[in-house]
């Protein structure tokens, strides 16, 4: 934070969106939903340590998280 | 509430070196993913995992919160505002999206160090441990990528001003001109 640059004077209008924004913000909405259709359907399976541990675990597991 | 220049440059210098901490610590803890990814004998596993935990309570924990905070800092006390810049609001959600991950994630991680902690593990307890040696590295990967944008966007300041910002320079543009003409 700096250096500083100024934003170009467009009078009373308010500026467009930049395009980095809109791109930034596709890429995020894409991933967001990714995420919820893989947590939804279960595809990735299940969150957190129950995912990866053993079927012998699932009493340290069911007591030990929240 | 902007500050003065010698405070500015005494509160970046904190900020980028929390920041930047804060990534070395996620590549340390890499490190330790990869090698207990890397060798096949259940003690260096078990040592991973311990000592992963303690990488992320004792070192990533806590950068992350001091960059958030001190982000927080530099952008109220500076011109950039919180709000008026796309890729300081950009940074912010990203850098407190990160730490909400991070702050649930290592509940996971200290799960596993439980495990590995234990005195005797079956061979069902270490294939857990192996198997969740996956999840670290994705949520380090990604949290190692989402730092980088963050300091890519901090140190090229991509143009873009939001609605907000806007409004309130020109707010401050008129209010400069109303002065001028009395």
């Amino acid at each position: 934070m700096s250096q500083t640059h100024s934003e170009p004077d467009r009078g009373s209008v308010p500026p467009p969106t930049p395009r980095w924004v809109k791109v930034f913000g596709i890429i995020v909405i894409v991933l967001v939903l990714l995420i919820g259709i893989m947590i939804v359907t279960g595809v990735g399976g299940e969150h957190g340590p129950g995912r990866h541990a053993p079927p012998t675990l699932p009493t340290e597991l069911s007591t030990q998280q929240p | 509430m902007t500050m003065t220049p010698g405070l500015r440059k005494f509160a970046l210098t904190v900020h980028l070196t929390f920041s930047v901490g804060w990534i070395g610590a996620v590549v340390a803890y890499l490190a330790l993913v990869f090698t207990a990814i890397t060798r096949q004998d259940a003690q260096t596993l078990r040592t991973a995992w311990i000592a992963m935990e303690w990488t992320g309570w004792f070192a990533i924990v806590p950068l992350a919160l001091a960059s958030l905070l001190t982000g927080l800092v530099m952008s109220l006390g500076t011109k950039w505002g919180l709000f008026r810049h796309y890729w300081v609001l950009v940074s912010l959600v990203l850098t407190t999206v990160a730490t909400a991950v991070l702050l649930q994630h290592m509940q996971t991680v200290t799960f596993f160090a439980g495990v590995a902690r234990e005195t005797t593990l079956s061979s069902a307890d270490i294939d857990g441990l192996r198997g969740g040696l996956r999840g670290e590295l994705l949520h380090a990967g990604v949290g190692l990528l989402v730092l980088l944008v963050i300091q890519v966007m901090n140190v090229y300041k991509p143009v873009g001003m939001t609605p907000y910002g806007w409004r309130k320079q020109h707010e401050q543009r008129m209010a400069r001109a109303t002065e001028t003409t009395r």
